[in-house]
């Protein structure tokens, strides 16, 4: 292939347009138009609805001084860490070695399990979470059964109820990426690693993750940008509550915005989210562009 | 449903992992610690199955007194079931659809032409799947509300496809990377412009990875809830991840028979059509066309 | 072997598109269309038989005409975050909606609502209605731009079969809040099973936490939300901190039903639906259409409601002042600003609120009239026992204050008794964060301590 010149350069590369336009109008717009709007006190109803003024940094100083920011901010780090890092990842990471030791029918069995809930439409998940935590739901039944404390979960430890939940439905993910990167270390390594004397636990810390790290960076890095999306599970199960005890801020955002009218406060926050995920997409383009080289 | 293609190497379930089996054996141990985790991931979804069939469901799981399919045969009127998803098919479809034309024309040109500007696109593209959908609906309803957009389906299909569409192209040209350019020369040859060849040599070729990328896209389509939440408003267009949350959510009745039935008929396509992508498009091939980084 | 997918694909996509673009359609033939959007849930549905009556009639006397109904799913939070959200923009507004009377001001501000007053000087039923009622469909400006549909006035709810058991004088009036703390503990200590006496709070019930709960309380301590007379909202009153104080005591002495139920957005449906008819609930503070739920075609039909229930008005704090206390809110009809048929539309509304259409509403939801020639009515009169009881408290009532800013304040009252009850913060440390909330919302400048 020639390299390309000037105008028949650019006309080869037109059928990249309908996708670049879409990209243009529906994603990039979006953000363009939220950093905008942040700064104005845009309404849903109310005199603002009509003409809204711009009013510079005030939302995003309001952000500063409002208590319940600081509380979302930090209900969202305990949320990723919780139920993606900890959680999702490192279930994720125990089903797969498992599943290389279990029988072959066991670990088919749980693997469809474990895939299921990932594979349900989110609603539809989070009405199972729902019922589940729910105060006469099935864990209560469980706990009853074995003559243990009955909290009603959703308002007691609403945090906790959303963290297993989301915990549930996305280990799946990271199930499948680890058993994709076990299966890619070549066996002879492992051998010679017995044969050394090495037990299991001993060649898993120092033999198999060091040669999977990139698939775990990968894999903590894609986790961490969808559980911070995550807004129907929380919705559903708890909308926030009880007094914003699980208000994370997509949550937060949407209150704000359309609950209480109040639009421009609320696109503040979505752009603080914008801003920590674009950071997260950063840093793992990065990761993707060096283990490249 | 997160974005299941976001996996670098996703394996399907139920495939065993023969091919490196290594020195590992299967052991008691490991069965019997997978199949406890396997329970817990297991008994929110039995609650959806025994309360789908017990016409006074609460949120208990427990075998209903008198098994029947009351509940099914409650909620299946046009209204309840049919209009909803009937939206559904034709947003995810429409989606899918739009997506996958312009994923395979942004794709040829990245793939077949050498250009400095390659590299740098494709990072965007991938950063753009690092957006946090969520974070962006409040201004996207900004936005829609500006355009006059609102509750109109094919904007919704279109915002959608573009949500969908980094990652399509990025599926899509390592599918189109693995098609040998050898074999349209020979076309070219013969006077068919690059057009054609795509049309005529290329597709059929990749067409295992167009299918695995539509049902992706059709897949995070049909379960998404929040997008249609916020853009499309009459009842009339409302799909079936909206009117079951308007039924049967928090607000609406309690009937959790019939919510759990709904979910269960509602999630049927999608774990049909992941048990199609898994299972028969030749899985390997198929499935590690996903990002591989 | 030809590669048909990228063509099949392209015709699936073109071909949705034409499909989802033709199917809502702007008629092209001259014949109109005209989008009415209100509520319905499965426990109100008056709305949609009287929207339903409405349409035939006017389309059989408008040919050519159709009339689109489009029911929104949900309480009354959401049903007002939907019609906002499709009131903003010009291509989903619709032609006639149902309107809250305390979101008609800040509308009307964001320019939202059709003047109607040209409309209502034709009409020659206008003249039927109540001027206090006339009062909640105008602006700052003096027009009118909301025909108000009929409204209600709040008081405790009893059920005499638990009083009775617990051995309490009937029929019940408590004269401070002194006397329903002693009978709700009295109720208690007898029947540890039966909730004595609810209260709304917290974000899940939304308006109905400060309409049937909060402003009672607030109203009876002779302090207020906002002073009409400044034009200033009350900040750091002691009745604000009583009330919350109020509601602390009920919730953590077991008398109001448990922190997680209350937070629940259907706890109204399981009062009226459950504990009421089950006798499990001594009181509560509710509104006058308490009986369209249990009347025959209501959604918890509870024939014998008649006897076992009982109504009293909610007293003011120390049994000063008028002695009691009672809230009225109401629901209106508007027509959207943007509206192209505004005469068609007005005639829809006429239609929709014409005296039969009226009557059979104001029964089916229980409310209070706001038509003399409804009010007059036999069947209106004689429509359940508690009729005149509550149309009474019309005289000591209160309305909201009619202000663009209000929606948000009332939410920083939602929050408020939220923070109380789930025992995150003191009554003291509440009521300070909603005063620093409503200096937030409306500026420091309008606020005032009192």
């Amino acid at each position: 292939m020639a390299a390309q010149t000037g105008v028949r350069g650019l006309l080869r590369y037109l059928p990249v347009l309908p996708a670049v336009v879409l990209l243009a109008v529906f994603l990039a717009g979006p953000v363009l138009w939220a950093l905008h709007a942040s700064f104005t006190n845009a309404g849903l109803t109310g005199r603002n609805a009509r003409n809204p003024d711009w009013i510079g940094l005030e939302n995003y100083q309001r952000l500063l001084v409002d208590p319940v920011f600081p509380l979302s901010l930090g209900l969202t780090v305990l949320f990723v860490l919780g139920s993606a890092v900890l959680g999702q990842n490192l279930l994720g990471l125990a089903l797969a070695v498992l599943m290389r030791r279990a029988r072959r029918a066991v670990s088919a069995v749980v693997g469809t399990t474990v895939v299921a809930a990932w594979v349900l439409p989110e609603i539809v998940a989070a009405f199972a979470a729902y019922a589940y935590f729910s105060r006469d739901g099935t864990l209560n039944q469980l706990l009853g059964g074995l003559g243990l404390d009955q909290p009603d979960w959703l308002y007691s430890w609403p945090m906790a109820a959303v963290v297993l939940a989301n915990i549930w439905r996305g280990t799946a993910f990271s199930m499948l990426v680890y058993r994709a990167a076990l299966n890619d270390v070549p066996s002879e390594v492992a051998e010679a690693a017995q044969m050394d004397g090495a037990g299991g636990w001993q060649r898993l810390a120092y033999i198999t993750l060091p040669m999977i790290r990139g698939s775990i960076a990968t894999n903590l890095m894609l986790i961490t940008l969808q559980t911070l999306a995550v807004f129907t599970l929380i919705w559903v199960m708890t909308a926030g509550g009880p007094a914003n005890a699980s208000s994370t801020l997509p949550i937060l955002a949407y209150q704000e915005a359309f609950r209480f009218g109040d639009i421009g406060y609320g696109t503040a926050v979505a752009t603080v989210l914008i801003l920590i995920g674009a950071v997260f997409g950063a840093v793992y383009i990065r990761l993707l562009r060096e283990s490249k080289r | 449903m997160t974005a299941p293609a976001k996996a670098s190497r996703v394996v399907p379930p139920g495939e065993a992992t023969a091919r490196t089996r290594g020195p590992y054996r299967s052991s008691t141990p490991a069965d019997v610690a997978l199949l406890l985790l396997g329970a817990c991931f297991l008994l929110p979804l039995l609650w959806l199955v025994l309360a789908s069939l017990d016409a006074d469901a609460s949120h208990e799981t427990r075998v209903p007194a008198q098994a029947g399919l009351e509940n099914f045969a409650a909620i299946m009127t046009p209204a309840l079931l049919l209009q909803p998803l009937w939206n559904s098919l034709v947003l995810s479809t429409g989606t899918a659809a739009v997506t996958l034309v312009a994923a395979v024309l942004a794709a040829y040109p990245l793939s077949r032409y050498r250009s400095r500007f390659n590299t740098p696109f494709m990072y965007t593209v991938l950063f753009g799947t690092c957006l946090p959908i969520t974070a962006i609906m409040v201004p996207v309803y900004g936005l829609f509300v500006q355009l006059e957009l609102l509750d109109s389906m094919p904007a919704t299909i279109l915002f959608m496809a573009a949500t969908a569409l980094p990652m399509a192209i990025w599926m899509t040209r390592n599918f189109m990377d693995a098609v040998p350019a050898s074999l349209e020369e020979a076309a070219w040859v013969d006077g068919a412009s690059r057009m054609t060849a795509l049309r005529t040599i290329v597709l059929p070729l990749m067409r295992q990875g167009l299918g695995v990328v539509f049902i992706f896209v059709f897949i995070q389509a049909w379960g998404n809830f929040f997008v249609p939440f916020v853009l499309l408003l009459s009842e009339a267009n409302q799909p079936a991840a909206v009117s079951i949350f308007t039924f049967f959510g928090q607000h609406g009745a309690v009937a959790y028979g019939q919510l759990a039935a709904f979910s269960i008929l509602y999630s049927l396509p999608v774990l049909a059509l992941y048990v199609i992508v898994a299972k028969g498009a030749g899985s390997p091939f198929a499935l590690s066309g996903a990002v591989r980084g | 072997m030809r590669g048909p997918a990228l063509k099949t694909m392209s015709l699936i996509a073109s071909a949705l598109v034409v499909l989802t673009a033709c199917t809502p359609g702007a008629p092209e033939d001259g014949s109109k269309t005209l989008k009415v959007v209100y509520q319905k849930t499965d426990s109100f549905t008056a709305l949609e038989t009287m929207f339903q009556a409405a349409k035939q009639e006017f389309e059989a006397a408008n040919q050519g005409v159709t009339v689109e109904l489009q029911p929104i799913q949900g309480n009354d939070d959401d049903y007002g975050t939907k019609l906002a959200l499709a009131l903003r923009s010009p291509s989903t507004a619709p032609d006639v909606f149902y309107e809250d009377t305390f979101k008609v001001r800040s509308d009307v501000d964001a320019g939202y609502l059709l003047k109607l007053d040209s409309h209502l000087e034709g009409w020659e039923d206008w003249d039927k209605f109540d001027d206090g009622a006339k009062a909640a469909g105008r602006a700052d400006d003096g027009g009118t731009y909301a025909v108000p549909l009929g409204t209600d006035t709040r008081a405790i709810w009893y059920n005499r079969k638990v009083f009775e058991a617990a051995g309490i004088t009937l029929p019940w009036q408590p004269r401070n809040w002194q006397e329903i703390l002693d009978t709700a503990r009295k109720i208690k200590a007898n029947d540890p099973s039966v909730v004595p006496f609810n209260m709304y709070a917290g974000k899940g019930t939304g308006e109905g936490t400060v309409m049937q709960g909060f402003y009672e309380l607030l109203y009876g301590t002779g302090s207020m939300l906002y002073d009409e007379e400044t034009k200033k909202w009350v900040v750091g009153s002691a009745g604000f901190t009583d009330s919350l104080a109020f509601l602390k005591t009920l919730y953590d002495e077991g008398l109001a039903v448990t922190p997680a139920e209350a937070l629940d957005a259907n706890v109204w449906k399981k009062v009226f639906g459950e504990w009421f008819p089950n006798a499990k609930l001594g009181a509560t503070v509710e509104g006058s259409y308490a009986p369209s739920f249990w009347q025959d075609g209501g959604s918890y039909e509870w024939p014998g409601y008649e006897q076992d229930m009982g109504v009293a008005p909610f007293p003011t704090q120390d049994g000063g002042g008028p002695g009691a206390v009672s809230m009225s809110g109401g629901w209106t009809l508007a027509i959207g600003a943007g509206t192209k048929e505004p005469d068609l539309a007005f005639s829809f509304l006429s239609t929709a609120m014409n005296r039969d259409n009226s009557l059979a509403f104001t029964l089916d939801s229980s409310q209070i009239a706001v038509r003399s020639d409804v009010a007059e009515d036999s069947g209106y009169q004689s429509a359940n026992p508690f009729v005149k009881d509550v149309s009474e408290l019309v005289s000591v009532t209160r309305y909201r204050p009619a202000t663009s800013d209000y929606p948000r304040i009332s939410a920083a009252v939602q929050e408020a008794t939220e923070a109380v009850i789930t025992g995150a913060r003191s009554p003291e440390q509440a009521a300070s964060d909603y005063d620093a909330a409503v200096a937030d919302i409306v500026g420091g400048d309008n606020t005032i301590r009192k």
